[in-house]
């Protein structure tokens, strides 16, 4: 049964409080962002030089390349072994085990947690001259990994915690996706006589298969955008920009740096980039995402 | 339905009532509110708190409210997000480096033209201090919290790796063998690290009477280049960089992250803002002194330069609001305020008389460590090239520095070359710069 509204103004009128939001969060400061990244701008924004597409092809530089590409590497690594860990611990808290119930709150624990006190909580740990985990590694290896010199390491220290942070997250989700699984298919395939192996491969994966496209676009866009807090907190870009990431050198030439326009034209390549890249996740998803 | 309509009346009204309360809220405002952000965290937060409830309480017409408002960097950007927005702060404390960008703001009114003459001795005013913010002799801002670089080390460790407590280096080539004494003995791992690491390069500049940007340091006129990547520039990176890879010098992040390596004996000895005198000394669990930053020989003596922040006064308000901020103004340089600020924080006092009031109280023979400070900027000698750097893009240049100097400490890049890479960066943002204000 369907019912209408009464009136043609109520539906418009409870639209709008979203309708405006959009607007004057999105649309409006797109548009300007669209608009600034061809001028120069002065830092209190007085200012303006018109300088056509010279903002973009600075972005040609190898300090934004080299940005593009540490993104490229710190997201693939969050999406691709983070999914993976994440998917393995939901399969283990999916079992009947005694206490089941404290190991899934555990495990959900870092997502409540916010980036800025994650990220503390890391650099304490991590501290190259008195965090816990620096002195055990130097007790065992002799030497101490610092990640304010050592870029690499740097690279490694962000990337677990950004996957440390999303644990929670994706276990919950996986964990979802798990219960929905029938247990007929289950039972029926045991009786076949089906190795755990083989039914992960041929039920449930594919069961979890639109879970995991799900995932894998939220995990994207936490790489893409999200990690900002962590890296601010920990490495604020460093050392020698190993950990700055497309939206962290966006904050700092953009508010730090003030360099407006040129910030401008790097969020307008973040979002055709992120929006390709969903998209084609989208697309390519078809083939392979298995809809009951 | 006709739930419905109420439901509408009831938003409506609630809209009508919001609308109501925020214009009774600024009728009924009898005392005039001063807002007040600044960047001042940890233990410089409650000396703050200090000064700002010692003013309301004698100015019951007057209420300044202070908020904390993240790093200096954050302060600086969330200021120029209000001005663009069209609702500025009263008093925004901008570091140094910020100096220039708020010169060319538009957004602020200089000091000189809320004044009351006679009212401030500005004569009263440390001289380093107002050489470092005063343009052709005019203060724009006021002066607030001011701190130069000097050396603190850890007396202890000294005397553990048979060293002597009461010699520091203070050149160069001791600070080399005093370093590589300290991590063979193994008391430490390594033996000193850098608080602000930009800006000591810049006080390495200022201390050896080498200019830093030309235009005698962007003051004679707008900078358009850095000299980073010349002798004296590359010099000092390259003895850096030998001290790092000896394991000697230990390179600890940008602003206070090197100070936790301090207080923990990781390391012996910091280059650190006198800011942190106070901090330091109460939460060490050794006994600390502290010296002047050593130096290059076969280089001129310059002095070594002014860091902190200032206070600056936004435009868009009422000449009413203004009076109360200059009142404000007139507060912070009382004698007693100003050496009480430094006691808690060990930023300078503005002025001579509260130094002599200090004096006077004995502070400084209690707290030797307090003086040297003092003692380090007031026997400097005065040089335009000590009187500190004025860039407009300080804050990205300085960046440029950091990335430079980690490519370099890390071996990635020789010291030329990453100086190199650093001088054509800074030039370039100069360029840029320049370019809106020609």
């Amino acid at each position: 049964m369907q019912s209408r509204f009464p009136g043609r103004l109520l539906p418009y009128l409870l639209l709008s409080p979203s309708v405006v939001i959009v607007i004057v969060f999105l649309i409006i400061p797109s548009i300007q962002s669209l608009y600034y990244s061809f001028f120069r701008v002065s830092p209190f924004g007085d200012r303006l030089v018109y300088v056509a597409f010279d903002n973009f092809i600075k972005l040609l530089n190898p300090d934004y390349l080299n940005s593009f590409i540490v993104t490229l590497v710190f997201t693939g690594a969050i999406v691709v072994i983070g999914l993976a860990v994440c998917l393995a611990l939901a399969l283990v808290a999916n079992q009947k085990v005694a206490g089941i119930g404290l190991y899934r709150t555990a495990l959900i624990w870092p997502y409540a947690l916010s980036p800025a006190v994650a990220g503390t909580i890391w650099a304490l740990v991590f501290d190259p001259s008195t965090g816990a985990f620096s002195y055990f590694i130097s007790l065992v290896s002799g030497t101490m990994p610092n990640w304010r010199t050592n870029g690499t390491f740097a690279v490694v220290v962000i990337t677990l915690a950004a996957m440390w942070k999303m644990v929670g997250y994706n276990v919950i989700f996986f964990l979802a996706g798990l219960q929905t699984i029938p247990r007929e298919l289950i039972e029926a395939s045991e009786i076949d006589g089906a190795g755990a192996l083989t039914r992960f491969l041929k039920i449930t994966f594919p069961l979890l298969s639109p879970m995991t496209l799900f995932l894998l676009i939220m995990n994207t866009l936490y790489g893409f955008f999200q990690v900002f807090g962590l890296i601010d907190v920990m490495t604020e870009g460093g050392p020698a920009r190993a950990t700055e990431v497309l939206v962290y050198k966006l904050y700092y030439d953009g508010f730090i740096s003030l360099k407006t326009g040129y910030a401008s034209a790097q969020s307008i390549v973040l979002f055709v980039f992120v929006a390709g890249l969903t998209l084609l996740q989208f697309r390519f998803a078809k083939r392979w995402v298995f809809y009951q | 339905m006709k739930e419905n309509r109420y439901f509408v009346l009831i938003l409506a009204g609630l809209l009508v009532a919001a609308f109501a309360v925020g214009i009774t809220s600024t009728a009924a405002q009898a005392v005039t509110k001063i807002t007040f952000w600044h960047a001042m965290s940890a233990k410089r937060m409650p000396a703050v708190n200090r000064i700002v409830e010692g003013f309301n309480a004698t100015h019951p017409d007057i209420k300044v409210e202070p908020q904390f408002s993240g790093k200096y960097k954050e302060v600086l950007a969330k200021a120029i997000a209000a001005a663009r927005g069209g609702s500025p702060p009263h008093i925004v404390q901008v570091y140094e480096v910020g100096t220039q960008t708020m010169l060319d703001s538009g957004a602020i009114v200089p000091i000189f033209k809320i004044a009351k003459p006679g009212e401030i001795d500005w004569g009263d005013i440390i001289v380093p201090i107002k050489d470092y913010y005063a343009v052709d002799g005019k203060l724009y801002s006021m002066p607030f919290n001011s701190s130069t670089s000097i050396l603190y080390y850890n007396k202890d460790l000294f005397r553990k790796a048979g060293l002597d407590p009461t010699k520091p280096p203070t050149t160069f080539a001791e600070m080399e063998k005093i370093g590589e004494k300290i991590v063979k003995s193994g008391v430490a791992p390594n033996a000193v690290s850098f608080g602000w690491p930009d800006w000591q390069f810049e006080q390495m500049h200022t201390l050896h009477q080498q200019f830093y940007a030309d235009h005698q340091n962007g003051r004679a006129g707008r900078a358009t280049k850095v000299f980073g990547n010349r002798e004296f520039g590359v010099r000092v990176v390259s003895e850096w960089t030998k001290w790092a890879k000896k394991g000697v010098f230990l390179y600890g992040g940008p602003e206070y992250s090197a100070n936790k390596a301090f207080l923990a004996q990781k390391i012996a000895m910091l280059y650190q803002s006198t800011s942190s005198v106070g901090s330091i000394t109460k939460a060490a669990k050794f006994e600390v002194g502290t010296s002047f930053l050593p130096r290059l020989q076969g280089y001129p003596r310059g002095n070594t330069v002014i860091g902190g922040a200032t206070l600056w006064t936004m435009k868009g308000h009422s000449q009413k609001e203004y009076d109360a901020v200059w009142e404000f103004y007139k507060y912070l340089v009382r004698p007693e305020v100003s050496a009480q600020w430094h006691k808690d924080t060990g930023y300078f006092p503005s002025t001579n008389s509260a130094v002599k009031l200090l004096m006077d109280q004995g502070w400084f023979s209690e707290h030797p460590n307090h003086l040297t400070a003092f003692l380090e900027i007031l026997t400097g000698v005065k040089v335009p090239a000590s009187q500190g750097v004025r860039l407009g893009p300080f804050v990205a240049i300085r960046q440029a520095f950091r990335t430079a100097l980690e490519k370099s400490v890390e071996g990635k890049l020789s010291p030329q070359e990453a100086m190199d890479e650093y001088a054509a960066e800074a030039n370039r943002l100069l360029k840029e710069y320049n370019e809106l204000y020609q």
